[in-house]
């Protein structure tokens, strides 16, 4: 069966008339229905630009170089090369996207009876009646204890665990077929987010959606995903489910990312850090590994070659040259031990 | 709301009490003399001391302002010194002109202003966006009296047209007092375009960096909805408060204006007035202005009030 979402090389680069560079390059990601896929990285990793060029709501200056973006449900759509027209109807209706800040995505001169129901305006064509029925059942399903009430309200007077859920309603009253959920959390109270991020998994279930999360907290795949990537500098550098991220950590950087997790077990330890900072797009190595110039392990080769992505294991695949040579060292020891 | 608004009008009173005492005493400073300016130059001493004195201007002032302000509080203005007119009557019949033209020129510059501005915003950095600039930079930069000049020279050479003479009221006969008023309104409306093109423009690039305006576009809604529901509606705030400015000043008379197209409004009034060192008709037509200026600021606070929920007045 065709996975739900098939991103294929996928290429972001930042283009005005004087610049001309590559930010996000060749990401691949597949997501099956119903599946629930992290995508972790760091502020600047290109997480948030991979899911807003599914959305094809890419600010102007980014343009998706290369690529395809496979969106499989009734029909097969390459949303990367798209009519804005047919867009529209996937936006909102297909596919579907909660933002990072619910003090400001929510247009703060409607109500939420407004702002809710229009996407149903935008796509479907009920009664006014039906619509606002709809919606109640919605915010009721999202856990807001007085929908009517609700409805009626601004959003500068909810909370903002409140608007995110309200966020999420929004997201949902379509039943779209994957909802990407760019950093939702991470704006809430430490209570809020478990609390969202249950509700998300629960309405996810209910509805056959699929999920796209997109964070820089491990806490949060850990707790919501299948399957993750980690990003780092616009690329991929390791794939795979989230027991083989979190137990086996292949790429280097992956490793960094855990040891600088506190855990209540190594207290008294000074909490690891990955030296240096993330590069910009204007720093990114031409040649080479990107993450060559942090890396604790990094060889001449790395400076000159990009690696290729590694199958550590079935179903893992890490992008670093460490694993060639590691094979290489298997490879002779195994001669070694034949001859 | 209601509690507010009364509030806001009790207000007025304080406003009112500050502008008067500065008029009053202002006039009583300025050199100038209603008594020579009614005789002439030839007149005796003992004329002009008589005259001063019907108007009751030898009182020391602090008695002169208080005869002046308790007939104010009685809503008698007093009369001209000059003409012996009532003086409110007069000046609301020289408002209704200044009104009338003051609307007209807001709603011919809104009418341009506020879709060029949108499409400049929309369309940043692009040729219609230069355009759109360099237009507005021209309507705020050129002087009033100049591009008043420049029309009428423009019409009068090329359809040998003439500015009418002598105002008649919309009510009396529309399509005349139509063709008196549209030039001044276009030329007034002109400079009012060019500061409003441009706030709406600034306003609607801001509003569109906005997270909410990709919510919605999220949502799958054309950018017809985006512009116009969303975008264009949180622009307005900063839109309004530069129209309600505008307004106020346009309606406290347009004095170069008023003197080119020969318009009897509330700008002549006060220039006359002053010239004649008419007093009472000043001080009452000072009056008047900062009351209406108070009156179109407490509009423009309800109006903020009606556009954005998160402004509540109690």
């Amino acid at each position: 069966m065709k996975p739900l979402l098939n991103i294929e090389n996928l290429s972001i680069n930042y283009m005005t008339n004087k610049k001309d560079f590559n930010i996000v390059k060749d990401v691949n990601i597949k997501i099956d229905e119903r599946m629930k896929y992290g995508i972790v990285g760091e502020s600047g990793s290109g997480k948030s630009l991979t899911s807003l060029a599914i959305m094809n709501l890419l600010p102007e200056v980014l343009k998706i170089q290369e690529g395809s973006i496979e969106l499989n449900t009734d029909s097969t759509k390459d949303l990367a090369n798209i009519s804005k027209k047919e867009m529209r109807k996937v936006r909102g209706r297909e596919i579907s996207m909660i933002f990072q800040e619910p003090m400001t995505a929510l247009d703060p001169l409607y109500t939420i009876e407004y702002q809710l129901l229009e996407v149903l305006k935008i796509h479907k064509t009920y009664s006014k009646k039906e619509m606002y029925k709809i919606g109640v059942d919605m915010l009721k399903k999202v856990g807001i204890a007085r929908p009517d009430q609700v409805m009626k309200d601004y959003p500068h007077q909810l909370s903002g665990g409140m608007r995110q859920r309200v966020m999420i309603a929004m997201a949902l009253i379509c039943q779209p077929k994957l909802l990407i959920a760019d950093e939702p959390t991470t704006a809430l109270d430490v209570t809020i987010q478990a609390q969202i991020l249950d509700l998300m998994n629960e309405l996810s279930d209910l509805h056959n959606t699929a999920i796209l999360m997109i964070t820089h907290d491990l806490g949060v795949i850990l707790e919501t995903c299948e399957r993750v990537a980690v990003m780092y500098a616009g690329q991929i550098v390791e794939e795979s489910t989230v027991e083989k991220i979190f137990e086996e950590p292949a790429h280097p950087y992956t490793k960094g990312l855990l040891s600088s997790i506190r855990s209540l077990g190594n207290k008294s330890e000074e909490l690891y850090s990955i030296p240096g900072n993330v590069p910009t797009p204007d720093q990114y190595q031409e040649l080479g590994c990107r993450f060559a110039t942090r890396c604790p392990y990094a060889m001449d080769q790395c400076f000159n070659q990009e690696p290729l992505m590694y199958q550590v294991q079935d179903d893992h695949l890490s992008k670093c040259w460490l694993h060639v040579e590691e094979g290489r060292a298997n490879e002779r020891s195994s001669e070694r031990t034949r001859s | 709301m209601y509690a507010y608004i009364i509030r806001r009008l009790l207000m007025l009173v304080p406003v009112l009490f500050g502008v008067s005492v500065v008029i009053f005493f202002t006039l009583r400073i300025i050199p100038g003399d209603v008594a020579q300016t009614i005789l002439g130059t030839d007149a005796t001493k003992e004329s002009l001391a008589q005259l001063r004195k019907d108007f009751g201007l030898d009182r020391p002032v602090i008695e002169q302002y208080i005869t002046w302000m308790s007939g104010v509080l009685m809503g008698d203005f007093g009369e001209s010194m000059t003409t012996g007119r009532e003086v409110l009557p007069d000046i609301l019949n020289r408002f209704k002109i200044t009104f009338e033209l003051t609307i007209l020129s807001a709603i011919l510059s809104w009418i341009i202003a506020i879709p060029l501005g949108v499409i400049a915003g929309i369309k940043r950095n692009t040729k219609t966006d230069f355009t759109v600039r360099i237009v507005s930079l021209l309507g705020v930069s050129i002087p009033n009296f100049a591009l008043a000049t420049v029309l009428i020279l423009i019409l009068a050479l090329t359809f040998s047209y003439s500015p009418p003479v002598g105002y008649v009221g919309f009510f009396e006969d529309p399509i005349r007092n139509l063709q008196i008023m549209l030039l001044p309104s276009i030329v007034l409306g002109t400079a009012m375009a060019g500061a409003v093109m441009r706030m709406t423009r600034s306003s609607i690039l801001e509003i569109l960096r906005q997270d909410f305006i990709r919510t919605i576009r999220a949502k799958g809604a054309k950018e017809r909805l985006v512009i116009f529901n969303h975008a264009l509606r949180n622009a307005m705030i900063p839109i309004l408060t530069i129209i309600g400015m505008q307004i106020g000043v346009l309606l406290g008379g347009t004095v170069i204006i008023e003197q080119i197209f020969s318009l009897p409004g509330l700008g002549q009034l006060v220039l006359t007035s002053i010239n004649q060192r008419d007093f009472t008709v000043i001080q009452g037509a000072i009056l008047f202005i900062a009351f209406v200026f108070v009156l179109v600021n407490l509009l423009v606070d309800i109006l903020y009030s009606y556009l954005d929920p998160r402004i509540t007045y109690k």
